[in-house]
């Protein structure tokens, strides 16, 4: 036993195996000090009435007021709402996009990679302002000039509750994909010629081949992408805290923006950490169902 | 040549490692440490009886007040030490975009800088957290004495003293003076006398033109977006008998039924076609636009420097530069009062920043304390204050900083100084006597249920009558049915 142990020692401390462990500890030191330390940190921050020069325990209170709060709830419904009409459609768009650039030599593949990546490097912040501008109210904002080619009179855009969601929908819509087409084009990069020649040799149309060749390939693609969406997508918060503030009537008021309010505009430290708790616990249950349900016949 | 790759590869790894821990270390502190080593005089002295040649550091951390405010910097330092020849004032500079958030992140780790400025709204905030320093046992009778009694009045909360103010600016209108007197307005006669909601009401109906359905200028527009969403409302309801969210018996005060009759002018005016029916996302920026190139005859809020930000642009479409704003026209700015309602007596929008004095995790030395008031009074009186003030076109609040600005040339229209001056004679009153945390409650519904409604209503989704339910059953839910106005 002795000498088990003896050797186990000689081998963690003057093998290879004890460089590893030095790297690892370092990732280890930062993801502790960094992510773990914060969560665990929210997590009692989230039973006490949080104040700079001494906190006092408040047991469930937070929880119990942010339950009660119908401001929660909304919150927690356009948050869901945005979700539900941002991810599927957007990943839909990005899949449209990557099988268009697919035919095209590595080149010309790139620089299409490029250009949709481009918004993702710009800051958010100045992609906010120009939409500002997109959606200007007047008549001669940019959005209501294209309406009134049609005749139909100008909008209201982020003004009033019926276009508010929608505007930062079509926002989301038409910005942003450049990582999931890079991903979901990887992926199709990734996929044996010979299932589309065997496909060509049965006959199969496009959507033929689109349908039972593509898609099942790209499903783990589409699961990743799907998971990491719809997570990122309840994280958001600079889209409604920039265009709209949250309104009108509080019509966009995620999440998200209603955590950083509670927290960094009323001092309210403890329940911003009991709802963080709270939508990270939403957000692990959606992604064990989505793995659950979409992810049967997908390995990692 | 491995074993050499290992050392190096483990050496980059520790520099990582080092780095990171770096940017954790505590290195702020509102350096309550260089005065507690110097030697103290009795702690339960008064600070300002403390005579303390010890050397310290003062920490400010402060916006851009003004557009010159933070070139002066460096010499507003020296100054300060040539006055203080042991204190060393150092002077963090921020944006307004980052003030806040710069402040809370120093807040809530404990550090905050001795003195920051902002709005003195945000006292009662601080004050809940327990992170202001009372000074009320360091100012001397010589620095209260120097400033006008009103705007010192709002640096207090409860009996506490929490820094010195700036300057009081009131939250008006603006006026285009060709416009106005196009409309037949006596322009001169309302900045003495004021005006009503009803005359104001026919007035701006005077002021819009039409091209066929098109209006091409509207009689009124009001900021109500993003920054400016509580200004427009809160505004108002000062001049219909609610100066405050709170009576003097600190009762929610926006449950009166002054408080509908307000919103339902507010309707009024964008149905008569006055103001555009977009308002709810017209922002500051836009406002002003809209002002400068001759699509509102009334622009609201107005602050005083904006006189002087059109005379600059007036200027620059005299000398045909092309940084003048697109298709702006030259405007003469008129300083306006706010209209009263149902009869009630005009009270204005004041606006107090200043100076307000923070303490960290330790409680600081009297010694620091004191020092603390120097620099805080310094920045806040005398040649400071006036070139500020001045820069501002807003009214000097302290004795010290009128004599200085008596030298200073001010390119200003005397009759908005007038009018701006019988603003001040009737601002709404400092209310010290409000408890922070009735305070922090009454902002956080302003914010989540007035606000939101209130954007819901201009935008034409909800009638007055359900904004003011849904306010009144928050209040009540909020302050119970005894803490809330009934008439």
């Amino acid at each position: 036993m002795a000498q088990l142990a003896r050797t186990i020692k000689r081998r963690l401390l003057h093998g290879d195996a004890a460089w590893a462990y030095a790297f690892i500890a370092i990732a280890l030191l930062v993801y502790a000090m960094f992510t773990a330390y914060p969560v665990v940190s929210a997590f009692m921050i989230s039973f006490q009435e949080y104040k700079p020069l001494g906190s006092t325990y408040v047991g469930f209170e937070n929880y119990v007021n942010s339950f009660g709060d119908s401001l929660f709830w909304k919150s927690i419904r356009n948050t869901i709402v945005y979700t539900l009409l941002t991810v599927p459609v957007s990943l839909l768009l990005s899949f449209a996009v990557a099988i268009l650039i697919l035919p095209f030599k590595k080149r010309l593949q790139t620089a299409f990679k490029a250009v949709y990546y481009l918004p993702a490097v710009a800051s958010g912040v100045a992609m906010s302002v120009v939409w500002l501008w997109i959606y200007d109210p007047l008549p001669s904002g940019l959005m209501n000039r294209l309406l009134d080619v049609f005749g139909i009179g100008n909008q209201n855009w982020l003004g009033s509750s019926a276009t508010a969601m929608f505007s930062l929908v079509l926002m989301a819509w038409l910005s942003s994909h450049g990582t999931s087409i890079i991903i979901y084009l990887a992926a199709l990069l990734g996929i044996d010629n010979s299932y589309y020649e065997a496909a060509d040799l049965d006959g199969a149309s496009f959507f033929q081949k689109l349908w039972h060749v593509v898609v099942p390939f790209l499903r783990p693609t589409t699961l990743f992408l799907l998971v990491t969406g719809v997570i990122g997508s309840f994280q958001v918060f600079q889209n409604a805290y920039l265009m709209t503030g949250g309104g009108p009537d509080n019509a966009t008021t995620m999440v998200g923006l209603l955590i950083f309010n509670n927290a960094f505009k009323y001092f309210e430290y403890g329940e911003a950490a009991a709802q963080s708790l709270v939508l990270a616990l939403i957000i692990a249950v959606i992604s064990y169902f989505q793995f659950r349900f979409l992810g049967k016949d997908v390995e990692y | 040549m491995a074993k050499q790759s290992r050392v190096f590869a483990s050496a980059l790894a520790l520099t990582l490692s080092i780095s990171a821990l770096a940017g954790c270390s505590s290195g702020g502190g509102n350096n309550n440490g260089n005065a507690s080593q110097s030697p103290s005089g009795s702690a339960s002295a008064p600070a300002s009886s403390v005579a303390s040649a010890a050397k310290d550091t003062i920490t400010a951390l402060l916006p851009p007040v003004s557009a010159t405010y933070q070139d002066n910097f460096e010499q507003m330092a020296k100054d300060f030490n040539a006055l203080y020849p042991n204190l060393t004032l150092k002077i963090e500079p921020a944006s307004w975009e980052d003030m806040t958030q710069k402040l809370d992140t120093q807040v809530n780790a404990g550090s905050p800088p001795d003195i920051a400025f902002i709005p003195s709204a945000s006292v009662s905030k601080y004050v809940q957290q327990g992170v202001l320093m009372d000074i009320t046992d360091a100012a001397t009778p010589e620095m209260v004495g120097d400033f006008e009694t009103a705007p010192l009045e709002y640096m207090k909360n409860g009996t506490g003293l929490y820094g010195f103010p700036a300057y009081m600016e009131i939250h008006a209108l603006g006026g285009n003076k060709q416009f106005l007197e196009e409309a037949g307005i006596d322009w001169k006669s309302v900045q003495k006398n004021g005006w009503t909601y009803d005359e104001f009401r026919e007035a701006i109906k005077k002021g819009v033109v039409k091209d066929g359905n098109k209006t091409t200028r509207y009689g009124f527009v009001f900021a109500n977006a993003g920054v400016a969403s509580k200004d427009y409302l809160g505004i108002l309801v000062k001049n219909a008998g609610m100066p405050s969210a709170f009576t003097k018996d600190l009762k929610y005060a926006y449950t009166s039924k002054n408080y509908l009759e307000v919103l339902k002018d507010v309707r009024q005016l964008i149905d008569d076609g006055s103001m555009p029916k977009e308002l709810s996302s017209i922002d500051a920026g836009k406002r002003w636009n809209m002002f400068l190139t001759g699509q509102t005859m009334i622009t609201g809020k107005g602050l005083a420097t904006f006189e002087n930000s059109a005379n600059k642009n007036n200027e620059k479409l005299k000398a045909n530069d092309g940084s003048a704003v697109e298709g702006s026209i030259p405007v003469d700015y008129i300083v306006l009062p706010v209209p009263s309602f149902l009869g009630q007596p005009a009270v204005s929008s004041p606006a107090v920043d200043g100076y307000v004095t923070f303490r960290g995790k330790k409680e600081p030395t009297p010694e620091h304390k004191a020092n603390v008031v120097k620099a805080a009074y310094f920045l806040a009186s005398g040649k400071v204050a006036a070139m500020t003030n001045n820069e501002l076109f807003v009214a000097h609040i302290t004795k010290s900083g009128k004599e200085a600005a008596a030298s200073m040339t001010v390119n200003r229209n005397p009759d908005n100084a007038a009018a701006v001056e019988v603003l001040l004679s009737h601002a709404a009153p400092a209310r010290p006597d409000i408890p922070p945390e009735l305070g922090a409650k009454a902002i956080k519904l302003e914010d989540e249920v007035i606000v939101p409604k209130f954007q819901a209503l201009l935008a034409n989704e909800i009638k007055p009558e359900e904004m003011y339910e849904a306010v009144k059953s928050a209040a009540i839910k909020e302050f119970g049915q005894d803490g809330v106005v009934t008439d």
